[in-house]
């Protein structure tokens, strides 16, 4: 007996789609649901109305159009009526969490063909009326409160540089690098380069993060069609198979504030997921076995922690990494080739959903100017609520 | 018999000089003002730490109520952890409601009915905006315990005497109603003069007369009538220059100032449509810090901002109103309050928030733990997006003394500097505040101050 899941599932990514991140003030909810299924749906060379489940995430109805509330905002600008649809909400993961109930619904035979969707539509508000405000005006009326999402992964990165020596320089590196890679990826938010300076002298959000070690928050969808790895086509289809899946919700929204023995060094969720993930995937090696990857870095500390929490070095280490460029596109093992969080932006639902399409983009070798040559396999990781729930998906070009 | 068995002043931190309010005038005085997260409540609260030992009635005095139809003082011995169900009175529409508590439990400690009796007075009162010249004003809170053991200073006697004239008042919201000239030359003269004429008062058994009242040299010739000696008698009102004057305090913070400047009796007149006499007779020599300076308020511009009170108005975010329940505040008073938390049976670590189960162990058992309010600063940020008066917002994660770990606000925090914003590692001390306040109700919590 397994407490959680320890084989391959066998499923098949076939359809990618994915629209422009940014602030899309032409485009509806809607408008991007239909952009993101409609790309994945032609990419798998299937109709419509061949798919027999959907998952939609969308973390924020709330604060962005009060659409996503239920699986019926999927289908509704679709037109895809009659099938199960379930709605996906787990924080940062909520897009991760769609793939993983997918993929589960193939496994367990009650369809053949699946959607999973993320999408959110943020920019449709102005940003004082986003998600700092429904941190103030929606959550328990005592606990954290003076937090924003900034300050919550602030606290780590106090302790961390208080713990292992790292430098306010070392955390704006990673957002110096996802720039630059973001400004290789034509359907990023943010396509500037950046230096060292310019994130250290942006304004300040939440000591020591600025403005520019912060990602931005997006309109944006992404897609994917998906189904069990013996339905795949050869003639028709490029497939990418998903070796493993983890999710894990390893503490609570208030819990770590709370609890004397949380060390805010680092996610005990992404460790838990990554744990989950690898044991499908017989990846006992990381940094060896896996050609590059995407990482949650809804802010640029995020990223250099989950290089530890993911086993691509010991704890404290992180700094080195960064240092030694090993996480650069042409270094050891690219993070974040796709810009990250910080470039792309943080449409919550769909992000998730977007850095699987990167990865698979990468791993059929289509990535264009930001290829990793030679990828086969790599991964993909969120964390959310904040730092409570993460999970982390492993794909491969072989099955 | 009864008397002062022990008493305490709380102070805001912040102070405003004449000099800032109103340049060209050339007044020399301070006034102590409440922070945007301070009120009459947190003022009190602050003040009656470690005074609630077998107290059986608590009188709160005020001019500046929170709520328009609550009792103060039930409420505030509700936050103090009193029990349910003991005397609980309000005082208060005139500046000698903190004397007319305290000549109350007087009354009622002589009859016998009651041992301890609680007497607050607490006054955060703002004049208009622009009218700072003509209103005094200081922010304090003052608490008194009243027993039939002996004290500090004996209360010998208490009585009051009604008038109906009153100086300047308030009618309708703040605007104060300054033509009251009568009341002004003559009220507290004909009042005085009468209570000395029916007090049969002997000046030569006096050592300190104190007189509460804005116009109290109008009635230095009934004093000399009365054959007092208004140089070496009448005690100046020092308060009035260092924290302004405190209102429904005052009488009370002048009464403490008698006691520590010596021993001997002690007569306060304290003045407002009647005067309450309060006789004191002090036999002990108190040690006593002086009245903190505090930290000045050189602009006025950040006066402005502080009487905001609270309301969430930085960064463009006006419309922005915190959610509050009163059935939360009152389910979680344990922890929200009184600072009660859960302390596992099997590996003794303890939690502000109570677990299913212990996060460290598994195990499902805890105990009651009351935590501490002094810890050390685990880690910290400054929040600059967060909708607050002042930016930043410093968070701070506390390991408490004794165990249990809170993240709470840094407070009294309006000028932030590398040496004052909360860093790890160093020393704090939990204050009880107001998170915010809506159009609703306050909500009190804990917020930090660097120890």
């Amino acid at each position: 007996m397994h407490k959680t899941m320890s084989k391959k599932r066998n499923i098949a990514i076939i359809g990618l789609g994915v629209t422009k991140f940014g602030e899309l003030f032409n485009q509806s909810y809607d408008d991007l649901v239909r952009d993101a299924a409609n790309q994945a749906v032609k990419d798998a060379e299937i109709e419509l109305d061949d798919v027999g489940g959907a998952w939609l995430s969308t973390a924020f109805p709330e604060i962005g159009v009060f659409k996503g509330r239920s699986g019926m905002d999927l289908v509704e600008p679709l037109n895809l009526y009659g099938i199960p649809v379930t709605r996906v909400s787990n924080f940062c993961a909520s897009g991760a969490d769609s793939i993983r109930n997918a993929a589960n619904s193939l496994a367990a035979g009650e369809c053949d063909v699946a959607m999973a969707l993320g999408v959110e539509k943020l920019r449709d508000r102005s940003p004082q009326d986003s998600i700092v405000k429904m941190m103030v005006e929606l959550s328990h009326p005592y606990y954290q409160k003076g937090f924003t999402a900034a300050g919550t992964f602030a606290v780590y990165a106090k302790r961390i540089m208080h713990e292992y020596g790292l430098t306010r320089e070392d955390i704006a590196n990673i957002s110096v690098k996802n720039h630059y890679h973001g400004s290789l990826n034509e359907k990023a938010h943010h396509r500037m380069t950046c230096s060292t300076d310019q994130v250290l002298g942006s304004p300040m959000v939440a000591d020591p993060l600025t403005v520019m070690d912060s990602c931005p928050t997006t309109d944006g969808a992404a897609c994917v069609i998906m189904v069990r790895a013996e339905d795949v086509d050869k003639t028709k289809h490029n497939p990418i198979f998903i070796d493993g899946v983890g999710l894990s919700v390893s503490t609570g929204w208030d819990l770590p504030f709370f609890d004397p023995k949380h060390d805010f060094l680092s996610f005990q969720a992404t460790k838990d997921a990554a744990a989950m993930a690898y044991k499908q995937a017989g990846i006992t090696n990381p940094i060896d076995e896996i050609d590059l990857v995407e990482v949650h870095d809804c802010f640029s500390i995020v990223e250099l922690l989950t290089y530890e929490d993911l086993g691509f070095c010991k704890q404290g280490e992180a700094k080195d990494m960064i240092r030694g460029k090993a996480t650069q596109l042409g270094g050891e093992i690219p993070v974040n080739v796709s810009g990250g969080l910080l470039s792309c932006g943080h449409p919550v639902g769909a992000t998730g959903v977007r850095m699987v399409v990167e990865i698979a983009n990468h791993l059929r070798g289509e990535a264009g100017e930001r290829q990793v040559k030679g990828a086969k396999r790599g991964i993909s990781h969120n964390i959310g609520g904040p730092g409570a729930i993460a999970s982390v998906i492993v794909l491969n070009n072989e099955n | 018999m009864s008397y002062i068995k022990e008493y305490r002043v709380a102070l805001p931190e912040f102070r405003i000089s004449d000099k800032t309010l109103h340049p060209r005038l050339g007044r020399k005085g301070q006034h102590a003002v409440c922070y945007t997260d301070q009120d009459i409540i947190t003022l009190a609260f602050d003040a009656c730490q470690n005074f609630t030992k077998d107290v059986d009635a608590v009188f709160f005095a005020t001019t500046t109520p929170v709520f328009r139809n609550r009792y103060h003082a039930s409420y505030i011995a509700d936050l103090l952890g009193l029990e349910q169900g003991i005397l609980a009175m309000d005082f208060g529409t005139s500046v000698r409601a903190g004397s007319d508590a305290l000549l109350m439990a007087d009354k009622l400690i002589k009859s016998g009915e009651y041992k301890n009796i609680l007497v607050i007075a607490s006054e955060v009162y703002y004049p208009e905006i622009g009218k700072e010249t003509r209103a005094a004003f200081g922010h304090a809170a003052v608490v008194m315990l009243i027993t039939d053991e002996e004290g500090i200073a004996e209360i010998t006697n208490t009585k009051s005497y009604s008038s109906a004239l009153a100086e300047d008042f308030r009618y309708k919201g703040e605007k104060v109603q300054y033509d009251a000239r009568f009341a002004r030359n003559e009220g507290f003269k004909m009042n005085l003069g009468l209570v000395l004429k029916e007090s049969n008062i002997n000046s030569s058994d006096v050592n300190q007369i104190i007189l509460h009242s804005p116009y109290a040299k109008n009635a230095f010739g009934q004093l000399k009538k009365a054959g007092f000696d208004i140089e070496k008698q009448l005690m100046k009102d020092t308060v009035a220059m260092s924290v302004g004057n405190t209102g429904a305090c005052h009488g009370l913070f002048l009464l403490i100032n008698a006691i520590e400047n010596g021993q001997g009796n002690i007569f306060l007149f304290d003045y407002l449509n009647g005067t309450n006499v309060i006789e004191l007779t002090n036999n002990t020599i108190i040690e006593f810090p002086p009245i903190k300076e505090g930290t000045q308020i050189e602009a006025y511009q950040d006066y402005l901002q502080l009487r905001k009170q609270g309301k969430f108005t930085a960064r463009g975010y006006e419309s922005i109103e915190m959610f509050s329940s009163e059935m939360i505040s009152e389910r979680e008073k344990d922890g929200l309050v009184y600072l009660r938390g859960y302390e596992c049976v099997k590996c003794g670590t303890i939690y502000y928030m109570k677990a299913a189960r212990c996060n460290a162990c598994h195990q499902t058992e805890f105990n009651q733990k009351q935590l501490e309010k002094t810890g050390i600063v685990y880690t910290a940020t400054s929040e600059y997006y967060f909708p607050n008066s002042f930016a930043p917002t410093n968070m701070v994660v506390i390991d408490l003394d004794g165990g249990g770990r809170i993240t709470v606000q840094q407070t009294d925090d309006m000028f932030p500097t590398e040496e004052n914003i909360i860093k790890i590692g160093d020393k704090v001390e939990l204050v009880f505040r107001k998170m915010m306040e809506n159009d609703k109700k306050p909500n009190y919590f804990w917020k930090c101050i660097k120890r």
